[in-house]
């Protein structure tokens, strides 16, 4: 049959690279996590499970993993959820909607590695703008409320905000390894909640206007409970989805490591990707980098696996 | 409106131009630096454009500092005056030449300093073949998925969405290592190799091309057309919109990349990317140089920033794209 | 008793206008169908009523009380929508129960686990319970309670909808185009459906369609609306029998009526392409008016009887009625008549015919679409009471 040929020929060229340069890859990457295969090296031994045993036992890769995970459930969280948040503020507004949608978008353009730079300066802890204005609000109006020392039960001078304006110093952030796993969350936040706020926007133009307005007429009187009958369930679909792609984008954080922290200070930035690029790539460690590799692409399987059955089980409505 | 509408849009507007501030925050730190001299940033003064007085790059100074010969071959314009003289005056010059307005300074430095033009001429290079290359693989491919029958059709699909599961960041050491076996790191056909198949591309242009009725393919064959010539003159053009939107995913995805190039290119200039170079600046970047630094970071972040305002609507549709998963 | 009274409902989208001052009454227990051609302002007038858009002006009064400013979840009114408008995640009991729950429950009695062991809880929930297992039973959906409406059929979504409308017993049925997206079939079978539900129920029904078949068959009262007016509003047989204006004669009736131009002699004598009227208007209007004939007042009979004498043009065999399209005067007006199948048997295209009046006395327009009573041939007609205030 013609058509059959063609078919064949067609398809060809993209089946020899998705072999080649997707699925080998998969299956070198799991053979090498047995071995202490270096660059340049003639030969290899097999170490049988000692690599997985290291990342098991280390408390390198303790760290790693505690890093990455971190990671995952601080950005994934708030940047779906302020994603959401600014989703549905911009599209109950009557102007302007278009002015924030640019505006949250844009760093989702930008470069990360650019971004992360610029942030970088921001965040420097003498001429920083970020700890210039924290410093100038000491003192004045802000210190007093942002202290919340006008709250009942509350010290203001023992608040965090209170305690830094007293002491006259703020944090190092990217230097601080109690902050700096912290910065490059919000940074990551900074990144990602545009794209899930569009997203979001994306499933709310699919919720018909008149099941808001059946709700209302069945007596939803709140806004809340309009969404909670209405808008939360029709977007599981937009939820699920989104909550997907922000994990594995979030195991996959590298550009704000390598260039802001280098995965310290004292390894408490060190995330699964940078250890990668480390171990195997500057450090010619190919075993351990690969046995990473294989538990990263773990990850990413059981989070899609887990998106699937979601997507099958219950989101499909009609 | 009623007065409770209007506080309750107020309140709404409150908070999203709060979010807006913090969102444009490193954006308005980097354009701002990028316009202000050393001093001012390293005190933090100046406003958004700073004072745009005239400034002196001591490197330039340092670098056309009069030696012996310089000043040996002053002697004959200033006849007369002593060695230290001569020195002086020629110093006034120098320094009157490396004068220029900070946000000049800047700018000028970061194309000087580093080839970022070869840079971007790179960056231009690498998301561009990538694209046409993705598209010459997929697009027949996901019309034979779509379209043609074929034995294990069912099959090749199958693999698609197997492949879809694999993000090539993850597997980014063995390709690595497989490319470095090959002798080809450090070269453009790594940076662009890995990228060459795009499972999401065929899938999505496989559900576009799914919707074009078959009438229309039928309708080509009787005119006499090749498959081939259906592929590219009657599938192409159908699948304008859906492919416009691939472009700008993928040509954002790999302007902006950063890993990938950080690991294949280790140390030729000439192969740098935007973001590699940008990062290279960084490394032997001192205090005094933050201005450029910054004026380069702009240079890589305003292509893609002003091609998406200009077309909003579509960035947001290739971007999301990845939402069709 | 005046149930849902509407005065000077004025509506603007912008520039333009929706709806220009409609005055209507609607009575306890009718069923009144607002009709008209899209973009008429009845969907704007039923969600005007429903409260779901605010009008400019005008007042909306439910039972005594206004409502200008109530929000549509405080009418007490129950809306059928177009798609229905199912909340898709729920099962159709689920879809049943949400009114019911909305409104008898606290806020608390609704927390998703915690809701059960506040007091009086149960109590409340098997009351809702008994209340849609009574509702299923009378719309016949009970083997569906469990589905959720993405398995449902578009009849059974349908009723699904009727069903979450019933539950709350409310003062009125709102429905807008609720048959439009059935097939032809099922939307004959669901007018008798509808029409029955309303004897058994006895709750008003305010019901907009575009379809002049569907306001005929199942209404009490239609309202035929044009351009944001209320241009007649009457029992079906007096709108389509007795229409006020041409536009509604027009509107009403398929096929639509034949609107002939024609002149009024001195004496009162109509005629229209070579044929005399059998009824004249000695009081006039002398000169030109229009002529509307409906098709199953003409009939056709062979070249030469008294009537239009036409050519047939194009023949349209329904089974049971066949219509006649004539050409008159070398195709200047059309004429549709309707005969039986065996008076049409000996036609085909090109036939000279005669197109005969069968008794029925003409509908008579003046140029500028208003109706003219003749006032000697027949009995004078009791002037239109409009059911306005």
């Amino acid at each position: 049959m013609v058509q059959g040929r063609t078919g064949y020929w067609f398809a060809a060229p993209a089946i020899l690279l998705m072999i080649i340069i997707l699925i080998v890859p998969v299956f070198v990457a799991a053979v090498l996590s047995f071995t202490d295969y270096s660059l340049g090296s003639q030969s290899a031994n097999w170490v049988g499970w000692e690599n997985y045993d290291k990342i098991v036992n280390r408390s390198t890769y303790e760290k790693m993993f505690g890093a990455s995970i971190i990671y995952v459930l601080v950005v994934v969280p708030v940047s779906v959820g302020l994603g959401l948040g600014a989703a549905l503020l911009i599209n109950s507004l009557k102007f302007g909607r278009d002015l924030y949608k640019t505006i949250f978008f844009l760093p989702v353009m930008a470069a990360l590695l650019a971004m992360a730079i610029v942030w970088e300066f921001a965040l420097h802890p003498t001429i920083g703008v970020v700890n210039t204005f924290l410093q100038s609000g000491c003192g004045g109006f802000a210190e007093a409320f942002f202290s919340w020392g006008w709250l009942p039960f509350v010290d203001g001078s023992q608040s965090w905000y209170g305690s830094r304006c007293a002491a006259g110093e703020f944090p190092l952030w990217l230097g601080d390894k109690q902050y700096a796993l912290a910065t490059i969350c919000f940074i990551g936040i900074w990144q990602a909640f545009g794209f899930n706020m569009v997203l979001y926007l994306a499933g709310l133009t699919g919720i018909p206007r008149e099941l808001l307005q059946a709700a209302e007429i069945d007596g939803a009187k709140s806004g809340w409970e309009r969404f909670r009958l209405v808008t939360w369930p029709l977007l599981g679909p937009t939820t699920v989805f989104v909550v997907t792609i922000t994990s594995i984008r979030s195991f996959q954080v590298f550009d704000t490591v390598e260039a802001l922290t280098r995965g310290g200070p004292s390894k408490s930035t060190y995330v699964m990707m940078y250890a990668i690029y480390e171990k195997a790539v500057q450090q010619n460690l190919m075993g351990i980098g690969a046995a990473i590799t294989v538990v990263f692409l773990g990850f990413v399987l059981i989070i899609t696996f887990i998106q699937r059955y979601l997507v099958e089980r219950r989101v499909h409505y009609s | 409106m009623n007065m409770s509408e209007y506080i309750g849009e107020g309140w709404k507007h409150l908070l999203l131009i709060f979010g807006s501030l913090i969102v444009i925050l490193p954006f308005y730190v980097m354009v701002s630096y990028s316009l202000k001299s050393p001093a001012e940033i390293s005190q933090n003064t100046g406003g958004f454009i700073g004072s745009q007085e005239m400034m002196v790059s001591e490197r330039c100074v340092k670098r056309a500092e009069p030696d012996r010969t310089a000043i040996e071959n002053a002697r004959g314009i200033y006849p007369g005056l002593s060695d230290e003289d001569i020195r002086s005056t020629l110093m006034a010059e120098i320094e009157a030449q490396c004068s220029s307005l900070p946000v000049v300074f800047n700018y000028t430095t970061a194309f000087s300093e580093a080839p970022l033009l070869r840079y971007l001429a790179n960056g231009v290079i690498v998301t561009v073949s990538i694209f046409l290359i993705q598209i010459v693989v997929a697009l027949p491919c996901a019309y034979a998925l779509a379209k043609l029958h074929f034995f294990g059709r069912e099959f090749v699909f199958g693999m698609v969405l197997f492949c879809l599961l694999i993000p090539v960041h993850a597997i980014a050491l063995p390709l690595y290592i497989m490319l470095a076996k090959a002798g080809l790191t450090n070269t453009y056909a790594a940076l662009i190799i890995p990228w060459t198949i795009s499972v999401f591309g065929i899938f999505l242009m496989r559900q576009f091309f799914m919707t074009v009725p078959d009438d229309l393919i039928d309708a080509a064959r009787m005119d006499g057309m090749s498959e081939f010539g259906i592929v590219w003159k009657v599938m192409l053009p159908t699948a304008i919109p859906a492919l416009l939107a691939f472009a700008i995913f993928s040509v954002v995805a790999h302007w902006n990349d950063y890993f990938w190039p950080r690991i294949v290119i280790t140390g030729d200039r000439d192969l740098f990317t935007p973001p590699l170079g940008l990062r290279e600046f960084k490394g032997d970047a001192d205090g005094s140089f933050f201005g450029p630094m910054m004026a380069t970071a702009t240079i890589i972040v305003t292509p893609l920033i002003v091609a998406f305002m200009l077309a909003q609507r579509r960035f947001i549709e290739g971007i999301t794209l990845t939402g069709m998963k | 008793m005046a149930e849902i009274q509407l005065s000077g409902i004025r509506k603007s989208f912008g520039e333009t206008r929706v709806l220009n001052g409609i005055d209507l009454t609607i009575r306890e227990g009718e069923f009144l169908t607002l009709v008209g051609p899209s973009g008429c302002g009845k969907s704007t007038l039923l969600r005007i009523i429903a409260g779901l858009e605010a009008q400019d002006e005008g007042d909306v009064v439910i039972r005594g009380r206004r409502v200008n400013g109530v929000r549509a979840s405080d009418r007490d009114l129950a809306m059928v929508f177009q798609s229905y408008a199912l909340y898709p995640h729920l099962t159709v009991r689920e879809n049943m129960m949400t009114p019911l729950r909305l409104r008898d429950l606290s806020v608390l009695q609704r927390l998703p686990v915690l809701g059960r062991f506040v007091p009086g809880t149960s109590g409340v929930i098997s009351e809702i319970s008994e209340a849609v297992r009574e509702t299923a039973e009378t719309l016949k959906i009970e083997p569906l309670l469990q589905r959720k409406p993405g398995q449902l059929s578009g009849g059974q979504r349908q009723r699904a909808a009727l069903g979450r409308a019933m539950v709350r017993r409310p003062v009125a049925f709102l429905m807008d185009e609720p048959l439009s997206n059935l097939d032809a079939a099922l939307r004959v079978h669901m007018r008798a459906e509808l029409s029955d539900l309303h004897r058994r129920l006895a709750t008003t029904f305010i019901y907009v369609t575009h379809d002049q078949a569907e306001a005929l068959t199942m209404s009490s009262r239609v309202a035929v609306m044009m351009d944001g007016d209320i241009l007649q509003l009457d029992t079906p047989a007096k709108v389509y029998t007795d229409p006020e204006t041409q536009q509604v004669a027009e509107f009403v009736g398929s096929p639509k009526i034949n609107i002939l131009d024609a002149q009024v002699g001195s004496g009162g004598d109509i005629n229209a392409f070579g044929f005399t009227m059998p009824v004249k208007i000695p009081n006039g209007p002398f000169g030109a008016i229009r002529v509307g004939l409906r098709p199953e007042h003409l009939t056709v009979k062979s070249a030469g009887e008294q009537g239009f004498a036409a050519v047939v043009r194009h023949i349209e065999n329904l089974g049971s009625d066949v219509f006649v399209h004539a050409s008159l005067e070398d195709g200047k007006a059309i004429l549709v008549a309707r005969t039986d199948p065996e008076g049409a048997f000996a036609l085909s295209h090109g036939t000279p015919v005669s197109v005969c009046l069968t008794g029925h006395a003409p509908l008579l327009f003046k140029t500028d679409g208003s109706r003219i009573r003749p006032t000697t041939t027949e009995p004078a007609m009791a002037p239109l009471a409009r059911e306005v205030a």
